[in-house]
């Protein structure tokens, strides 16, 4: 249980970053590893809570976070570990990019500052990695199923994974050249360095999951053949079709989707020939449209390829500006300002912004035209309602602008249409219980909620997989 | 966390969304409320329906002591209780005096519901006269049969002061009430209460479980006021894991097998019902009230409205939300309000109402007892659902004489031979003016608790101070009945000749009571008993001079009288905390079982003694410290000076050679306390708390 009081006797340390002028060098992550032992006193600040928030109501894996911390504190590491592994399949993954809504659920953020769980998380797991407790767990026996699980990222990282210990034979297909879905084409190297990715896959294969890149499936194999050679389908594919922007001046060049931006420095850094043309923000105005974390990842990237200035507006209002430690809505999710380690690298950003127009020369986009709003508080229950400013109207140079206002749905391609998958009003696979209307397709992760966290993808990706086994023993 | 949000934001959606929630989680859980449902009632406009300041009125929150939750949550419950108009429970632990008197900004931090249990804790006159309602802690729902603990280091010196204990001194409340061992000792209790606060009503606390309704049946003949059933579902975040499930047995039981015997035989009409255990909404309420309850008590929910997020770290004085500690850094976190609890208790009512109006009652009497208006929910599909029998529970009692559901009338206490009544019409002046009386009063067996009414007097016109020393002086003469002296406060002296029954100054608080055998006896005092059992249990204060032996249980749980006396019986000073005891002949077995504080004196002429003591707390010294010496040496020179003592006078005449028989019975902890104390004072540096200095 930590230590009685340990709370009061120790202080929360935070993560700790590289320096801003050294880390705007490179695509090096830009966090500092901090050993377990380093974190010893932090595991001693839980309490071992009777209604541990942090585990059944933060964690969407329910991570057993009272027990390894208390693990931690008595330097009992690979309990640790063992005690982690049994719910997060990727804590490594997890450890680095997840915005831990664990902590915010602490019952120590009532009043005071959470423990460092993520941190926590992440020593434990990379000790585990040094120490090589990380072993290739492949089923004792094999049960002559096979599943067949489309787009690699957490999602389908997670199921595969799990499928393959029950003793199916899985293969994952991707349409990239690597697996790895968004943690590899979406997430920085700065964030998540992809060497952390490629040695879970090494794991995996020796598991004996089969891999399968550079294929979409629907155009590059269909459907049918997949259902005539697998016993099941797991779709997991997440919710790639962006959210645009339709006003005039969007079809210019240098008016991009943050993901194809992103996507494309990310194959560069990990050495992937590029069919496409490069999109460098090299001596570019960037702006960045949309404030969330594919904004700020954005945002991070163009300071790193030289970007001359990087805007950042959302159409949203500030958000609170709360420094304390604590949460001042415990245990839900605080909607705070979040000011992330590429914002502190230069970023003008503003909020309450709307655009009107692009204009541009030869093609290529040249200035931006906005309105400044303001949200009108409407009747209990109902959205506020969206109103101009008169006279707000600005313009400001740019030379790349990068959409970054979320995502819609799942891509509709042949894929989900082929079947014909019922979709949800929202545009994404419809399920009950994992389970699409077509008998033996399954669906996880984003492609079936929207766009989510890393964490839900890897909870989805588990419990689909559950799902799934329970499925093939009945048939 | 609905409810939090519902109480702070005072959003009564949110509370129907919590509520919501329990009342599922109750059919899920299977508990037996949650099996049932209400029958369809012919509704009536909900306006109609007694108001919620009325029904709230009803409501009392579950006793939980200071020492176990915060002097901030336990005034901040008592505030919100007290604004409702209705009551607080001290829980065991006594209470600060200044929380008598009202602050200025009109907010009444007196608990008015206090609490007597076993260890009788921080009990004495001032505590039980400022209060309404005097409950007798039987037994516990989420640990029936077991003693509490309050392990040291949550004893600071706040709590040590209001339970007259030492700082960092763990402190037992034991099992058992040492002064009722049949349901004729209760009544006992049940009447010095009555005497010691003729205006306050006194209820007992029972715990649910088969048999309970002939228990209750025992407390209303008793004559108490008020008998609560209480669940066994309770959930004390400090008691041991395996006393918090499963212990007790469900309200729902105990409760409608108590109401079906107290109708059946004609007692209901003269004792009201309560009962508690994990009440959480309107939903519960109504069904306590359709089984026969007509007050209901909120304990967990109670601590939740104000912060307590069930960390189950109750016992390691580690409470992050300032709720279960006595940390000072973790009290400042306390953040509850006492509007946060009002605003509970009002919307439970709210729901309340709401069931009543859709039964068609219009006043909480009418429908207490009206299991008829219960049924079995069938649409409960559970697989332990199947196969049970609710008959017996949902089974309407047959009313004799059309005796009533509900409590209509007054027990009727019978104080016709109480000496009190005459007593306190002779004190007046002293009383008031402080003036020097001697009474002289012959005694019978009959007459019991004398001096308890007299010092409730005493206390109500001066607080625990009482008067100047032997301001009130009564000589009696004869066979004194049960109680003698109970609860006796500063400034009267009792001096009887004669002999005692059972419980001679029982909770004695300051006064000082004198017993000799009569002048006409045959006998030699020291060589026979002559005073019953029980002498002094849960004594505060004051001094007691003993020409005699007495019988059993001397001394128990004492915790700052003085006593001199010329023998005991057997569990001579067990659980004491404090004060001192001189034993000038011999004991019995299992002396000083649990002592945990305070200091005994014992002449060991055989040198038996180490084969009479329970060694498992206290350690047996000689004496040869000065301060000790005179002490004991005062001690029986005064005893010769109050009852010309033979044995007194036998000892001081050959004192060289007694003084090394004395040994001096000393509490192992205590003694580490105490000198922490000193240490403490002498190095005079006041960087660290006692309680932290004792327990780091």
């Amino acid at each position: 249980m930590g230590k009685t009081n340990g709370f009061l006797e120790y202080q929360r340390t935070e993560v700790l970053y590289r320096p801003k002028e050294e880390r705007l060098k490179d695509f090096k992550e830009v966090t500092i590893d901090k050993s377990i032992e380093e974190l010893v006193e932090q595991g001693g600040r839980c309490m071992e809570c009777g209604t541990p928030f942090c585990h059944n109501l933060g964690c969407p894996v329910m991570n057993l976070i009272p027990e390894w911390n208390d693990s931690i504190w008595r330097g009992q590491w690979k309990e640790a570990y063992e005690r982690l592994e049994i719910t997060n399949n990727f804590p490594e993954f997890t450890g680095r990019v997840c915005p831990a809504p664990c902590e915010t659920s602490c019952t120590l953020s009532i009043n005071d500052a959470p423990v460092t769980i993520k941190q926590n998380e992440r020593a434990i797991i990379e000790k585990a990695w040094e120490m090589g407790w990380v072993i290739p767990r492949p089923p004792k026996t094999e049960s002559g199923k096979s599943v067949a699980v489309i787009g690699s990222g957490p999602s389908g990282l997670a199921a595969a994974q799990q499928l393959r210990r029950f003793g199916h034979r899985v293969t994952l297909f991707e349409k990239n050249r690597k697996i790895g879905g968004l943690l590899r084409y979406g997430i920085p190297d700065f964030k998540l360095d992809k060497s952390v990715i490629d040695r879970r896959l090494e794991q995996m294969a020796q598991e004996g999951v089969l891999f399968e890149t550079g294929v979409t499936v629907g155009e590059d194999i269909s459907i049918r053949y997949l259902r005539d050679k697998f016993d099941a389908l797991l779709f997991t594919m997440g919710a790639g079709e962006p959210r645009d922007l339709t006003v005039p001046g969007r079809e210019l060049d240098g008016v991009h989707f943050a993901l194809e931006y992103l996507g494309r420095s990310n194959r560069k850094i990990g050495g992937e020939p590029c069919e496409e043309r490069d999109i460098s923000a090299k001596g570019k105005r960037v702006l960045v449209i949309g404030g969330g974390d594919t904004g700020s990842d954005c945002v991070g990237t163009a300071r790193r390829q030289g970007a001359l200035e990087v805007s950042q507006y959302e159409i949203m209002p500030k958000p609170l500006v709360w420094e304390k430690p604590w949460n001042p809505v415990w245990p839900e999710w605080p909607q705070i300002l979040r000011t992330s380690s590429s914002h502190k690298e230069g970023v003008n950003r503003d909020w309450n912004i709307d655009t009107v127009s692009f204009e541009g020369k030869n093609g290529k986009v040249s200035v931006g035209n906005f309105k400044r709003i303001e949200w009108i508080a409407a009747e209990k229950g109902a959205r506020p309602v969206m109103t101009p400013v008169e006279g707000s109207e600005f313009t400001l140079k740019v030379d790349l602008v990068l959409l970054a206002m979320g995502f819609v749905h799942v891509e509709h391609g042949r894929a989900v249409e082929a079947p014909g998958l019922e979709l949800d009003a929202r545009g994404n696979i419809k399920t009950n219980g994992y389970r699409t209307n077509v008998e033996g397709i399954f669906a996880a992760g984003d492609a079936a909620t929207g766009a989510s966290l890393v964490v839900r993808a890897i909870n989805h990706g588990r419990n689909a997989a559950e799902a799934i086994h329970t499925w093939l023993g009945s048939k | 966390m609905a409810i939090h949000k519902a109480v702070r934001n005072a959003d009564y959606a949110a509370f129907k969304e919590y509520s919501g929630i329990i009342n599922d989680r109750a059919r899920g859980l299977n508990t037996l409320r949650g099996l049932f449902r209400f029958k369809k009632g012919k509704s009536v406009p909900i306006e109609e329906v007694e108001s919620v300041e009325d029904i709230t009125k009803r409501f009392t929150t579950g006793a939980m002591s200071l020492g176990s939750i915060s002097k901030e949550a336990h005034e901040t419950i008592a505030i919100a209780m007290n604004g409702l108009g209705a009551r607080s429970n001290s829980g065991e632990g006594g209470e600060d005096e200044a929380r008598y008197i009202p602050d200025a900004d009109g907010s009444d931090r007196r608990s008015h519901t206090k609490q007597v249990a076993s260890g009788r804790f921080g009990v004495n006159a001032a505590y039980l006269a400022n209060c309404d309602e005097l409950q007798i802690k039987m037994a516990q729902g989420a640990k029936p049969g077991e003693g509490g603990q309050l392990p040291g280091h949550k004893v600071d010196e706040d709590i040590a002061r209001v339970r007259f204990t030492t700082p960092g001194v763990m402190l037992i409340s034991p099992p058992p009430h040492h002064d009722i061992y049949s349901i004729e000792d209760l009544s006992q209790l049940i009447f010095d209460l009555k005497n010691a606060n003729p205006e306050a009503r006194v209820s007992v606390k029972l715990v649910s479980e088969v048999g309970v309704g002939t228990v209750a049946a025992g407390v209303a003949k008793g004559k108490a006021d008020m008998v609560l059933i209480s669940g066994g579902d309770g959930g004390t975040g400090a008691s041991p894991l395996s006393s918090i499930k499963y212990a007790g047995s469900w309200w729902e039981i105990g409760l409608a097998e108590t109401q079906q015997v107290l109708v059946q035989n004609k007692l209901r009409s003269r004792i009201r019902v309560q009962t508690d255990g994990q009440l959480k909404t309107g939903r519960d309420v109504a069904i306590a009230a359709l089984l026969g309850a007509e007050e209901y008590g909120f304990g967990s929910t109670t601590l939740v409205t104000l912060g307590c997020v069930m960390m189950r770290a109750c016992h390691t004085n580690a409470c992050p939300v300032g709720v279960a500690t006595q940390n000072p850094e973790l009290r400042k976190r306390f953040s509850g309000k006492p509007e946060h609890l009002r605003n509970f208790m009002r919307y439970v009512a709210e729901e309340v109402r709401e069931i009543m109006a859709q039964l068609g009652f219009r006043t909480m009497d009418e429908m207490i007892g009206r299991v008829d208006m219960l049924e079995v929910d069938a649409a409960v599909d559970h697989y332990k659902a199947k196969g049970l029998d609710f008959s017996k529970i949902l089974m309407p009692p047959d009313r004799v004489d059309g005796e009533p559901l509900h409590c209509t009338g007054k027990q009727d206490h019978d104080f016709t031979l109480s000496l009190d009544p005459d007593l306190v019409n002779e004190c007046k002046d002293a009383i008031e003016a402080k003036k020097k009386v001697v009474l002289e009063r012959k005694i019978r067996n009959c007459n019991r608790t004398v001096g308890a009414t007299l010092s409730y007097h005493v206390t109500k016109a001066h607080g625990s101070k009482g008067l100047p020393d032997d301001t009130i002086t009564v000589n009696f003469e004869g066979s004194a009945g049960q109680s003698f002296g109970a609860f006796l406060t500063k400034g009267i002296t009792f001096r009887l000749m004669g002999e005692s029954n059972d419980y001679f100054g029982k909770g004695l608080s300051g006064g000082r009571l004198i017993l000799l055998p009569s002048e006409r006896s045959t006998f030699s005092g020291f060589r026979n008993i002559i005073t019953g059992n029980v002498n002094l249990f849960g004594a505060t204060g004051g001094e007691a001079f003993i020409n005699g032996m007495a019988g059993e249980r001397f001394c128990v749980r004492n915790s700052g009288a003085t006593a001199v006396v010329e023998g005991v019986g057997d569990h001579g000073c067990e659980y004491m905390t404090g004060g001192t005891a001189v034993v000038l002949g011999p004991t019995g077995v299992n002396f000083a079982a649990g002592m945990s504080g305070g200091v005994a004196y014992v002449y060991d002429e055989n040198q038996l003694f180490d084969t009479r003591c329970n060694l498992e707390m206290v350690d047996i010294e000689p004496l040869i410290e000065k301060a000790d010496i005179r002490i004991l040496k005062t001690l029986i020179e005064r005893h010769i000076v109050y009852t010309d003592s033979l044995v007194g006078h036998r000892i001081l005449d050959s004192w060289e050679e007694s003084l090394p028989r004395f040994v001096k019975v000393m509490p192992i902890e205590y003694k580490q306390a105490l000198k922490k104390i000193r240490d403490q004072e002498t190095q005079n540096t006041d960087t660290a708390s006692v309680t932290e200095e004792v327990f780091v």
